[in-house]
């Protein structure tokens, strides 16, 4: 495991970034097989073509998640990547680590491992890349018994659940996301751990519609925190602000001259609903019309802050451009309580209503958003039992058909067939 | 009639030796028995893979099964 010549490589050091080629580098001194990662690479730039083969057998015992399988096609040639395979390990709720934790998790992968690391992968998890299948079994012994950590999900498994830092350290959060998190990732540890669904599927807990977590964008169902009733508006607040007492935003954008704060340009006329006015010197919204969008919170926090009736919205079937483009999830639940009172048992039935349809229709490698859209969303609500509610719908009906059920239409229309036939020849 | 625990496993496991391809997913394992859900024969199969009589393969995105001696892993090939 020598160095490569990587003139390719060593021309993006040259940049006035943070070169990953420079990382690599500097673990290679300590971890030769690091060299091999640097002369693949260089390879697939020559060649365009990568040299990485996908996917594989290993595991640890009873878990069918967690190691992602990674070799490379010329083991002779790059001997220190011949295995490269990727353990996903459970990140914390809200990712708070202690330096312990992170420094002896650093260690058992220097030992077990390339060192290589991604803090956080896409879906939310630690990533740990390049280690060897005889180093899998001693790494999780290590891992779980030692530091108390578990591995993550990965394929055809639920995903790592994962949360914004909600009440712990955030006034809008509307519920307790990390409690949702930690629940529900406890309670499904069977289904994170052993393969379950047609594909993967991902839940992600939000506090408030900021969606510091991006639910709405990368999970399948997104838990996203809202309320009921309306804005709490502190008037003398807002006075503070329109005379320029407090600075907008938290003062976020203070490394620039904006000038004085203009509360007509900068939150009324911004507000998606205008649903907001001034009469006199207080302001007013007109909340059956505000959509949550959390603009004027986010731009005057000390006047107003999200109502006290709390909850969360549920969407359903985000996903990733691999087949047909990204999509957003679509809004199912507008309004359910999330609370640790009755274990979370509302939003569980819910998740498992989905799960028992999509296990049964859902297409192998199909995201449960790809079955909505196959199916339809009124279909999806139906097999739900959900209403249909004007918010479901996203824009006017292209489609001139209607197929009444039988039991819509008065009277219904059952026909003797045979009656039938006997005048109308099939 | 759903099918007993034992009689699915071996239905699983001569789908899985009889099919052209190593790997099925699990949904092609739902066709052994209609009768049971889903949930049960997902936890079937995953206790045969306790048992050694079923091997998990993955991309990583995807999750897979097949009898031992069907697949190999990359490191041998
Ligand atoms: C030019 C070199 C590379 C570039 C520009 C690159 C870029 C990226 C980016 C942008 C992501 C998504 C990160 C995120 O959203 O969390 C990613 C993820 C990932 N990369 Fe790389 N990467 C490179 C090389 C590598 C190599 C050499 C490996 C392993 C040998 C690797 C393994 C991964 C893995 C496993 C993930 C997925 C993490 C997850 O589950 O989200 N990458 N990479
Ligand atoms: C031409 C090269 C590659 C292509 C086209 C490719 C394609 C993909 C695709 C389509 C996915 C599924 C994305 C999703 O989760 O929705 C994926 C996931 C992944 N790939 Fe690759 N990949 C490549 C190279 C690599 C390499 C070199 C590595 C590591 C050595 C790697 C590691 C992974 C991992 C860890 C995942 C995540 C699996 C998971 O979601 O659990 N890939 N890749
Ligand atoms: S999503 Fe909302 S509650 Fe959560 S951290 Fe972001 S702003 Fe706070
Ligand atoms: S939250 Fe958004 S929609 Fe609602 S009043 Fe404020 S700016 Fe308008």
């Amino acid at each position: 495991m020598a160095k490569h010549e990587t003139p390719l490589l060593d021309q993006l050091e040259s940049g006035p970034w943070p070169s990953f080629v420079t990382d690599i580098k500097r673990q290679a001194e300590k971890k030769p097989e690091c060299w091999d990662i640097l002369g693949v690479l260089e390879l697939s730039y020559k060649e365009r073509i990568t040299h990485w083969k996908h996917g594989g057998i290993v595991g640890v015992f009873g878990y069918g998640g967690g190691i992602v399988g990674r070799y490379v096609d010329l083991p002779k040639r790059f001997p220190g990547v011949e295995h490269f395979h990727t353990i996903r390990v459970a990140q914390p709720a809200s990712k708070y680590y202690s330096t312990a934790n992170l420094r002896q998790l650093m260690d058992l992968w220097e030992k077990h491992g390339s060192g290589m690391t991604n803090f956080h992968g896409s879906t939310g998890d630690i990533i740990l890349l390049g280690t060897r299948t005889e180093n899998l079994e001693p790494f999780f012994w290590d891992l779980t018994h030692d530091m108390g950590q578990d591995l993550g999900g990965s394929g055809s498994n639920l995903r790592t659940p994962a949360n914004c830092v909600g009440q712990s350290r955030c006034e809008w959060s509307c519920y307790d996301t990390e409690e949702a998190c930690h629940h529900l990732t406890m309670h499904y540890q069977d289904e994170i751990h052993r393969p379950a669904f047609p594909y993967k599927f991902k839940f992600k807990f939000s506090g408030c519609p900021n969606d510091c977590v991006a639910a709405i964008a990368r999970s399948d169902v997104s838990v996203i925190g809202t309320w009921r009733d309306d804005i709490r508006i502190d008037q003398a607040g807002v006075k503070e602000y329109v005379a320029g007492n407090y600075p907008a935003n938290g003062g976020a954008h203070s490394g620039k001259d904006w000038g004085p704060f203009d509360i007509q340009k900068e939150v009324i006329g911004l507000c998606p609903t205008e649903c907001m006015w001034m009469e006199g010197d207080e302001l007013k919204i007109d909340d059956k019309e505000c959509t949550r969008c959390m603009h004027c919170i986010n731009v005057m926090p000390r006047a107003l802050r999200p109502g006290a009736d709390q909850g969360a919205t549920i969407c359903v079937g985000a996903k990733a451009p691999i087949l047909d483009g990204a999509q957003f999830s679509t809004l199912i639940v507008p309004f359910m309580k999330i609370s640790k009172d009755n274990d979370f048992e509302e939003l569980i039935d819910f998740i498992e209503t989905i799960w028992d349809w999509w296990m049964e229709v859902g297409k192998n490698r199909e995201r449960v958003g790809e079955t909505m859209q196959r199916v339809g969303l009124p279909t999806f609500l139906s097999v739900m039992g959900i209403e249909p509610i004007p918010q479901h719908i996203r824009e006017p009906r292209s489609n001139p058909y209607i197929f009444w059920k039988e039991e819509e239409v008065e009277g219904g229309f059952e026909r003797d067939i045979i009656e039938f036939r006997k005048r109308h020849a099939a | 009639m759903a099918l007993s625990k034992e009689e699915l496993k071996d239905a699983i496991e001569e789908k899985a030796t009889k099919s052209p391809k190593p790997q099925l997913y699990i949904k092609d394992f739902y066709k052994c028995d209609p009768d049971s859900k889903p949930r049960v024969i997902k936890n079937v199969a995953n206790e045969m893979v306790r048992d050694g009589r079923l091997m998990f393969w993955s991309s990583g995105s995807t999750t897979m099964y097949a009898i031992p001696g069907r697949i190999q892993n990359e490191e041998g090939a």
